[in-house]
């Protein structure tokens, strides 16, 4: 075998793994971090050794993601930011701007050739994370898929609660009041892409930009983030790999 | 020689814990009838306390724990340094609080200003007039005659006079104390330099709990001389790839302190101090030469907050300590809810991006609660450099 490197992304909400072999992802795998970060990366890692057939005395391993901290294994670990930046180099050369809405956090990281420029981060606040959108979701009685599901016309309202709290509240108001599922979802969605706009406003934004994090498979947040930034955004199905393959190609630095 | 090397961990360890040995040493000095005089700002001028025979402390409460008890009184979304200083004064739980015969503070902020006015009732407590201009010649005018009244105040207080030649004597003593701390953290212009900022920021912080001067300057002499030896003989506590790293914002000690190990923590060495506790204070002498309350008032103006406007000072030892140190990154702490600091803190970005030095801006409080958000940003800040 070539030069294996594992990326481990253990987030708040996921964690993430990949297995780089020779500039390539070999294989990715994901599942829920659950109430023990260590014992998840533990068993991404393992299934990670099972799928390619590696060794594990070959492998160099790398942790990012707030759980890095207890994953002992790990021979380096590296910040989510770094991380992001590097992986979303990978993912979309020449990329200028990350966008990441992870389930704790969300960040907007200026890059240029897979490095960090600067970076904005909010994670004082459940607004504007994706969080936010799971705990509306399940306000409204439905799980993502479903929740996706409501933003496919595009329809909104206006939604002013500028606090996950009182949102909260805000939504159950704005049904009982006769607005639409749809419309409702589409106004969380928006609210989140005006706090991301907000925290974009602080740093350089430059195209092209990619959109990373367990969200951007939500095609209705991507075109909400483009309404706000007046820029296309980008997705890709590795987007959610993006920390996990940052951080295998540090192990390979 | 060798002696000095071998006691180095014991005088670091002395200034780290000089603000708890310190209740006791005051203790001592009030027993035996010296005066006290707590301060809460830079702008403070010691030297009339000094000349007096008094000794003066830092209020400057570094902890969250009066801070509910300041909450009964104080808005939530105000400042932890005045929130937590508030409230070990109404819960007598700082014994400097305690001991202090007089409180001097400063219209620096409005929320100092409007929390002083609640501290006066419960303490003895003299406000200086602060001009928040430096350079006109009203402002300087009204800083001397302030400078009077206080001088005025401690006379009436404590049955002293003071004299001329009492003010110039304590204007050589602060000037020998600031000359050689700032000694001390010029050796950090090394590389790699020859202390971690945290030990830098113990001896910066734990000066001001010293009272018996001749003992302090003693200490500082052998840190500065134990440091070197160590250096010289070819220990290195930090690695030369180190980023090197200039702090600067709110004032830094204390709980605070953590911003300066998720620097370290990430890889990063602190260099330089551009805070109250630091460069700010120690970076210029005051002239000797001549009148010495207007010697003593032209040089406390000119010490660059986010108080003044324009900040001009600020940035101008900003710009001097980044080409001195050979600074890779600057970090700049503000304290949740602290306008002046927080809103100059764009300038000072726009500053480092002009001469293309990093910044990051890290707010906080005076909780360990952020140390993750902390550590990932200044994690992230140290990889990117
Ligand atoms: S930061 Fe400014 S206002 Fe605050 S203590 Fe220092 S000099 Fe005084
Ligand atoms: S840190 Fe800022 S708000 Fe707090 S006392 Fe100092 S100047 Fe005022």
């Amino acid at each position: 075998m070539g030069q294996v490197s594992i990326g481990i992304d253990c987030g708040s909400a996921a964690c993430k793994g990949v297995l780089f072999l020779d500039g390539a992802v070999k294989a990715a795998t994901v599942r829920p971090t659950g109430w023990n970060p260590k014992e998840t990366a533990k068993a991404v890692l393992d299934e990670l050794i099972v799928k390619a057939g590696a060794k594990r005395e070959e492998l160099s391993i790398t942790a990012t993601g707030y759980g890095r901290v207890g994953i002992d294994f790990a021979e380096r670990k590296v910040t989510e930011i770094t991380c992001h930046a590097l992986g979303a180099d990978f993912i979309l050369p020449g990329v200028r701007t990350v966008v990441d809405i992870g389930g704790q956090d969300s960040k907007v990281i200026s890059v240029k050739d897979g490095k960090v420029q600067s970076f904005q981060m909010n994670d004082k606040c459940a607004a504007g994370t994706g969080r936010f959108l799971e705990m509306s979701a399940h306000r409204m009685g439905v799980d993502m898929s479903g929740f996706a599901a409501l933003l496919k016309e595009g329809k909104s309202c206006a939604i002013s609660s500028m606090c996950a709290v009182f949102a909260d509240s805000e939504i159950v108001s704005l049904l009982a009041s006769g607005k639409s599922r749809e419309e409702v979802a589409g106004g969380i969605v928006n609210s989140v892409a005006a706090r991301t706009a907000a925290l974009a406003a602080r740093i350089e934004m430059e195209s092209p930009i990619l959109l990373t994090g367990g969200l951007s498979e939500l095609v209705g947040l991507k075109k909400a983030l483009e309404v706000q930034f007046q820029l296309p955004v980008i997705t890709s199905e590795l987007s959610r790999f993006a920390g996990a393959i940052g951080a295998a190609r540090k192990g390979l630095s | 020689m060798v002696e000095l090397k071998t006691q180095l961990p014991r005088i670091f360890d002395s200034f780290a814990q000089a603000r708890q040995d310190g209740f006791l040493a005051m203790k001592k000095l009030k027993d035996s009838g010296t005066g006290v005089v707590g301060q809460f700002c830079t702008y403070t001028p010691q030297e009339i306390f000094m000349a007096a025979g008094l000794v003066t402390v830092g209020l400057c409460a570094t902890s969250d724990e009066t801070i509910p008890d300041a909450e009964k009184d104080l808005p939530s979304n105000l400042c932890p340094l005045i929130k937590s200083s508030y409230g070990f004064a109404i819960t007598d739980k700082c014994p400097y609080m305690y001991f202090s015969d007089l409180v001097v503070g400063e219209t620096t902020c409005d929320g100092k200003v409007k929390m002083y006015e609640l501290l006066g009732k419960i303490k003895n407590v003299h406000i200086l007039e602060l001009p928040k201009r430096q350079n006109t010649p009203q402002a300087k005018a009204l800083w001397r005659e302030e400078l009077v009244r206080l001088k005025e105040r401690v006379e009436k207080d404590f049955h002293v006079t003071i004299t001329d030649e009492m003010l110039q004597e304590a204007i050589r003593r602060r000037n020998m104390e600031r000359k050689l701390l700032k000694e001390l953290y010029e050796l950090s212009t090394l590389t790699p330099p020859p202390l971690t900022g945290m030990r830098q920021l113990q001896v910066l912080f734990g000066a001001q709990f010293k009272f018996n001067w001749e003992e302090k300057i003693k200490e500082i002499g052998n840190a500065i001389a134990g440091i070197r030896q160590a250096y010289d003989a070819g220990e290195r506590p930090v690695p030369a790839s180190a980023p090197r790293i200039l702090v600067t914002g709110c004032p830094i000690g204390g709980v605070t302190e953590k911003v300066v190990r998720v620097i370290e923590e990430a890889g990063g060495v602190v260099v330089v101090f551009e805070n109250c506790t630091g460069a700010k204070q120690m970076d210029r002498q005051c002239r000797e030469e001549g009148d010495p309350l207007t010697n003593i008032a032209d040089h406390y103006l000119q010490i660059g907050c986010a108080v003044m406007t324009p900040d001009t000072n600020r940035f101008e030892l900003l710009e001097r300590l980044c080409e001195q140190f050979h600074i890779d990154g600057v970090v700049e702490m503000t304290l949740q809810a602290c306008h002046p600091y927080a809103v100059e803190a764009h300038s000072v970005k726009l500053f480092m991006q002009e001469r293309n030095i990093p910044y990051l801006q890290l707010e906080t409080d005076y909780s360990t609660a952020d140390i993750g958000q902390l550590s990932t940003r200044a994690g992230a800040f140290v990889e990117m450099l």
